[in-house]
């Protein structure tokens, strides 16, 4: 049996994923275990893996295609299988689809020029003829992407026995080549135009005769009509990008899974009903300590985990109509890479090593610089850090990620004292324990028994 | 907005009237004690009373030939017909009263009356319980003719009927009775509106009653089969019929397909074709498509039934085949 592969449910709110990138081809061979591609979910890129040993058959999606979850995205040959008959079972499989097609009377050939080269050599062509003639062949190669474009069946439809029984067509051809311009029957004696022609043969033959590929796809970006330019001559390009600028046209940019996951928790932020508390912790214990191993933000976790095993309100989070009292200090750190922005959790780390803190946010940021966030790295804070001191701004407050209670936007130091902005969740922290908080903050920020390494 | 049944929306319909105006009553057979063979009066006689949910002798022609006297003597009666074979008895009221006094008084006379039946291809209910007359109904000028598919427009409809006062025949589905819908009481609802039930680009589907259901039901495949979307409509009021709705949907795809279960010849859905022909024409990419029943009375056999009737198989394998040989 040939082995499937398919788009994976990376996350509960994952529907659809995004292939980033296949790390193999067709005819690879693949072991357990060895990635086969990149995935991006509404949360982070992760690999995906095989789980059989085999050959590589087909790869079904292309590199920046999003899929639904559930959509077989490769074919794996197993190592062992009696490969004439699976390769048998498997075209004749894969003929059915393509049989019904035939009878329902989907024609899928491209529609034949040559033939008519040559049953028509003596017609004369005006020099506009050619020029069409030259477009379709040069263009012919994309064809099916402009098709795509263009929202037209994949393939056109054959032109059937040019020359005879022209003059078919539907009322909606002859209005719109009426409007064109165009002369349907001398273009399906021609066999440039299917008998009978419909709306979308016209459209097709218009739209290349008189737009270049290039036009076409940016009218297609820009989500624009051709029929917005004037019939009877040649577009190009140019001719659209002038429109564009000259109407003040934008261009549409689909948003990607990870803008989307953003917007919606930033969304979700905006609803909680927020307080803020701004003070300032002394800066001298943890300048005196920084190092490139244990960087300021490794303080600062250590810092803001051991203030909350002190206050069990900043490890609460709220779940239904009940709150959920978690028993260690985890804590979701923003980190961003260009347009990347993760809140990657840093768990128990009450239990755990100046050291083992280190090395744990070393790894993350590779992770962050490289894409490789997994959905497992987003879960289980209860609180979060925003520390944009390197950039130089001396204090600003940031969204709460998730369901945490809470989040400390930490500023630059300024005057041996570095700013702190705690935006709290007023469902779960009042106003007095975000003080008490603040103030442990304070005070640990002054105890030398934490700086030990 | 409340989940509820077809016949559960349109008793709610029967009860607001019925509380707001002392003057809507409602008559026919088994309306009052037994609460209508489908349930829509139920609960509603010990409510209301004997005088106002008045169960009548097996006589169809008195059925609405006593609602047009109470309707000409002020009151606003619903007539309950058991089934549509059985207007026919009552054709004559219908026709040659209800639908011609307002016309014939010069607008002295109203008749604020609903008749009320369900038709269609139940299940074995064989030939003589089973037909639709919404053709025979929508030809006939001075009153209006509604077809409720779905538990919403029944509750709006039906209330807008009881309370105009223009005589109204409403349609319903025998298999609609126990349909499951989400009614938003507060909407206002145009009753002489079609509904588009899903939007689409390409393929214009216009039906009514339960074919709307059979329709959705077939959509999936045609649109994964042909890679294009279907555009459904639900018409709702049958006349006057919504061509704005439809001219804009038909503008929009170039395609018409009208789906009903009543046989093909001299059919509803002519009508439908017909106007489009005359109004549409060069908006057409190709030949409309109808789908219909069989010309046979309905017969007794299931299968059979199954056979004389569109249904869902049947109806993608026909729009997919249209559209294979005619370029869409």
């Amino acid at each position: 049996m040939a082995y499937e592969i398919v788009m994976p449910q990376l996350s509960d709110s994952m529907e659809e994923g995004k292939l980033i990138s296949w790390k193999v081809k067709p005819g690879d061979q693949v072991k357990v275990g060895d990635v086969i591609a990149e995935v991006e979910s509404d949360k982070a890129i992760m690999e995906v893996q095989s789980f059989k040993e085999g050959t590589v058959k087909e790869l079904r999606v292309q590199e920046g295609q999003s899929v639904p979850v559930g959509t077989v995205i490769a074919v794996i040959e197993p190592t062992g299988s009696i490969t004439s008959e699976e390769s048998g079972v498997r075209s004749e499989e894969r003929a059915k689809p393509a049989a019904s097609n035939e009878q329902l009377g989907m024609r899928n050939e491209e529609p034949k020029e040559e033939p008519q080269k040559t049953t028509q050599p003596s017609t004369p062509k005006s020099s506009n003829d050619k020029e069409a003639q030259r477009a379709v062949q040069t263009t012919n190669d994309s064809h099916s992407i402009l098709d795509q474009i263009l929202g037209f069946n994949e393939t056109p439809p054959s032109i059937q026995n040019p020359g005879e029984a022209t003059g078919v067509a539907s009322p909606k051809a002859r209005a719109l080549a009426a409007q064109y311009g165009l002369d349907i029957e001398a273009l399906q004696e021609e066999g440039k135009l299917p008998t009978p022609a419909h709306e979308a043969d016209v459209k097709r033959y218009y739209y290349r005769r008189y737009f270049t590929a290039k036009a076409l796809k940016l009218l297609h970006e820009y989500g624009l009509s051709p029929e917005l330019f004037p019939v009877g001559k040649k577009h190009s390009e140019k001719e659209i990008l002038a429109y564009i600028a000259e109407h003040e046209i934008p261009k549409p940019e689909p948003l990607s899974p990870m803008r989307k996951a953003i917007i919606a928790t930033v969304t979700q932020a905006q609803q909680k009903p927020v307080y803020h508390i701004y003070d300032a912790i002394d800066a001298t214990l943890l300048k005196a300590h920084e190092s490139e191993r244990y960087t300021l933000t490794v303080w600062l976790l250590k810092l803001f985990a051991e203030a909350m095993m002190r206050h069990e309100d900043f490890r609460k989070t709220l779940s239904g109509d009940a709150m959920q009292l978690w028993p260690n200090a985890s804590i979701a750190l923003a980190m961003a890479d260009g347009e990347a922005l993760y809140m990657p959790v840093f768990r128990d780390l009450n239990r755990k090593s100046v050291a083992q803190i280190a090395d744990e946010l070393a790894a993350m940021k590779e992770k962050v610089k490289t894409g490789r966030v997994t959905p497992e790295d987003l879960k289980g804070s209860t609180f979060g850090i925003s520390n944009l001191g390197m950039t130089g701004i001396e204090r600003f407050d940031a969204m709460i990620n998730a369901q945490d209670c809470g989040i400390a936007a930490v500023g630059s130091e300024t005057g041996g004292k570095i700013s702190v902005t705690l935006t709290l969740d007023h469902r779960i922290v009042n106003g007095l324990q975000g003080a008490q908080f603040m103030q442990t903050l304070k005070e640990l920020a002054k105890e030398k028994t934490l700086f030990k390494t | 907005m409340i989940e509820m049944l077809y016949r559960e929306a349109l008793n709610r319909a029967i009860d607001e009237c019925m509380a707001a105006d002392p003057n809507v009553v409602m008559l026919g057979e088994d309306v009052g004690l037994y609460g209508g063979s489908y349930r829509v009066s139920e609960g509603l006689v010990s409510k209301y009373g004997e005088k106002r949910l008045i169960d009548t002798p097996i006589a169809e022609l008195s059925i609405v030939g006593n609602a047009v006297g109470m309707a000409i003597g002020g009151l606003r009666p619903i007539a309950e017909i058991m089934t549509a074979n059985f207007s026919l008895l009552a054709f004559d009221q219908i026709i040659n009263h209800m639908s011609k006094y307002r016309y014939m008084s010069a607008g002295k006379i109203t008749l604020p009356m609903v008749v009320r039946f369900p038709q269609g291809v139940s299940k074995q209910l064989a030939a003589q319980h089973s037909e639709s007359y919404e053709q025979m109904l929508s030809a006939v000028p001075g009153m209006h003719v509604f077809a409720a598919g779905d538990p919403h427009y029944a509750y709006h409809a039906l209330k807008k009927a009881i309370l105009m006062d223009d005589p109204v025949v409403f349609i319903e589905h025998e298999l609609l009775y126990n349909k499951k819908g989400e009614v938003d009481f507060d909407a206002e609802v145009d009753p002489f509106k079609a509904r588009i039930v899903k939007e689409g680009n390409d393929v214009t589907i216009v039906s009514y009653l339960k074919m709307v259901d059979d329709v959705m039901a077939a959509v999936p495949e045609i649109e994964e089969r042909t890679g294009k979307k279907c555009e459904v409509i639900d018409l709702q009021s049958l006349n006057p019929i919504d061509t704005g709705t439809l001219k804009t949907s038909i503008e929009k795809t170039g395609r018409l397909v009208v789906v009903e279960e009543d046989h093909k010849m001299g059919g509803y859905g002519a009508q439908i074709v017909s106007w489009a022909a005359e109004s549409l024409f060069y908006a057409l990419d190709a030949a409309p498509l109808r789908i219909a029943g069989e010309n046979v009375p309905i017969p007794y056999n299931r299968q059979l039934e199954l056979a004389s009737i569109p249904t869902p198989d049947k109806i993608a394998a026909k729009i997919i085949q249209w559209g294979a040989d005619n370029g869409l």
